[in-house]
Parts: C-alpha cells; structure tokens; sequence
C-alpha cells in the first residue's frame, strides 16, 4: 500500500476517534483545555509509536515462530502496560521538564484502547515494519488532531452562553457528533 | 511443549510489567512535580490511580 495513502487514511477518513470511536475517554476527558490536550497529544504520539512498534516485533520474532497468534491480546496489553511505566521511569530520572508537561498523563494512556487498538490492527491488517511505523504515527497524529479541534471548541464553549442543561458534558458530544460528520467528508480523499 | 513457552512468555511479560511498576513506583519524583494532578474531567473510570473516586462522582453528579 502507498504509504502516503495509509497515512492520510489514517489520519484523516477512518480517524481512530470520529470514525472508529476509540479512545473516547481522553477524548472525553483530557479535552476542556488547550494546553492538557496538545501535552495528552503528545505522549499519546509518543505511546502508541513504541508500543505499535515493540508490539509488532514480538508478535513476529516470538509469537509466530512459536505458533503461538492466539496470546497476542494477553502480550499486547502486558506490553503496552509494562512500556509505559518504563517510559515513564525514564522520563521521571532524566527530563524533569518533560515529566512536568507529559508524566501526568502517561498513567492515563495505560488505560487508552487506542493504544492496543493500533496494536492490533497492525497484525490484522499485514503491515511490514514500516507501514506499521507509518500507520501509528497517523493514528496517534490524528488522535491529537481531533483531541486539539475539540479542545479549542470547548473553550470557546466554556465562554458561550449554553443552556444550563446543555452545559458540559451535553454540548461536547453534539460538538463531538457535528466533528464526526464533517470528518466524514474526507472518504473521497483518496 | 507449546503450552509451556506459551506460559513463558506470559509469565515473563507479567514479571517485566510488576518489575517495572515497582521500579517506577521507587524511583522519586522530580522536584516540582510532586503535587501535579490532572485537568481531566468526564471520565468515568473509578479505577483511575490519579483521581479520587469520590472526585470523579462529585464531576459526574
């Protein structure tokens, strides 16, 4: 497959959140400040690049030689589980700056289905390495994409007058629902 | 012979992941960070090892 396709398919017409609806709940819940999206986004990037890449590799080089496809959901969520506190270990010993903006959220991302969803659909679909690095990035990209559009919403929102029972959480999954649909036009891209 | 390298690699992801954890949980946080939470609110999950649960139910009340 043309890897600009997969990465613009990815990205942008089956995004892992307004089409696949994966990953709702930082969606959800990291979304009422600019600021706490793009450091979300980041590490989301970050996460779902290693893991879909370490992931990849042992399901190749010991889950297949071994006949053994069937553990790769057990293995996956151990390893993505183990990846992040080793990123986060790393991160808290050598870049304090970092951890600042990017360790809170990292606990978050353990519990991220997008993370073991990428995982997965790297298996499913036969992607060699570099598409497997390709479609993670796109995925991960187009997470922070949707997560940032949102976030900016919703702090407009926060300044609009709603109405009392349309506040909070009501009026971001309309938002939320008009973003999916506007998403949608982008199925003729490629 | 499969069913054993299979709880191998089980057991030694699941030994990776409580090392790890344990590590992390001993190494110190940086100065400054000690007290940083979180500017989540919407998420329903009571587990979360970041917000209290009785904080999640005052967002979701």
């Amino acid at each position: 497959m043309n890897l600009l396709t997969l990465f613009l398919s990815a990205l942008l017409i089956n995004n892992v959140i307004l089409s696949k609806f994966i990953g709702m709940c930082p969606f959800m819940g990291v979304s009422t400040k600019l600021s706490s999206a793009i450091g979300m986004g980041v590490a989301v990037i970050f996460v779902i690049f290693g893991a879909s890449v370490l992931s990849w590799a042992l399901y190749y080089y010991a889950l297949v030689p071994l006949g053994l496809e069937y553990m790769k959901l057990i293995c996956f969520i151990l390893l993505i589980a183990a990846f992040v506190q080793f990123v986060e270990m790393f991160i808290k010993k050598n870049s304090p700056a970092l951890y600042k903006s990017l360790g809170i959220y990292l606990p978050l991302i353990t519990t991220n289905c997008a993370v073991l969803y990428v995982a997965l659909d790297n298996i499913t679909q036969k992607y060699n390495l570099i598409e497997t690095m390709v479609n993670s990035i796109a995925v991960s990209a187009g997470f922070m994409l949707v997560l940032v559009i949102f976030a900016t919403i919703r702090e407009r929102l926060a300044a609009s007058d709603v109405p009392e029972a349309w506040k909070g959480n009501p009026i971001a999954f309309v938002v939320a629902a008009i973003m999916a649909i506007a998403f949608s036009a982008f199925a003729g891209l490629v | 012979m499969k069913i054993l390298f299979a709880i191998l690699i089980a057991g030694s992801l699941l030994g990776l992941n409580v090392w790890l954890y344990k590590a992390n949980k001993n190494t110190p946080v940086p100065e400054g960070c000690e007290n940083l939470k979180p500017d989540c609110h919407g998420c329903g999950i009571t587990d979360c090892s970041l917000r209290r649960t009785e904080e999640i139910r005052e967002d979701t009340k």
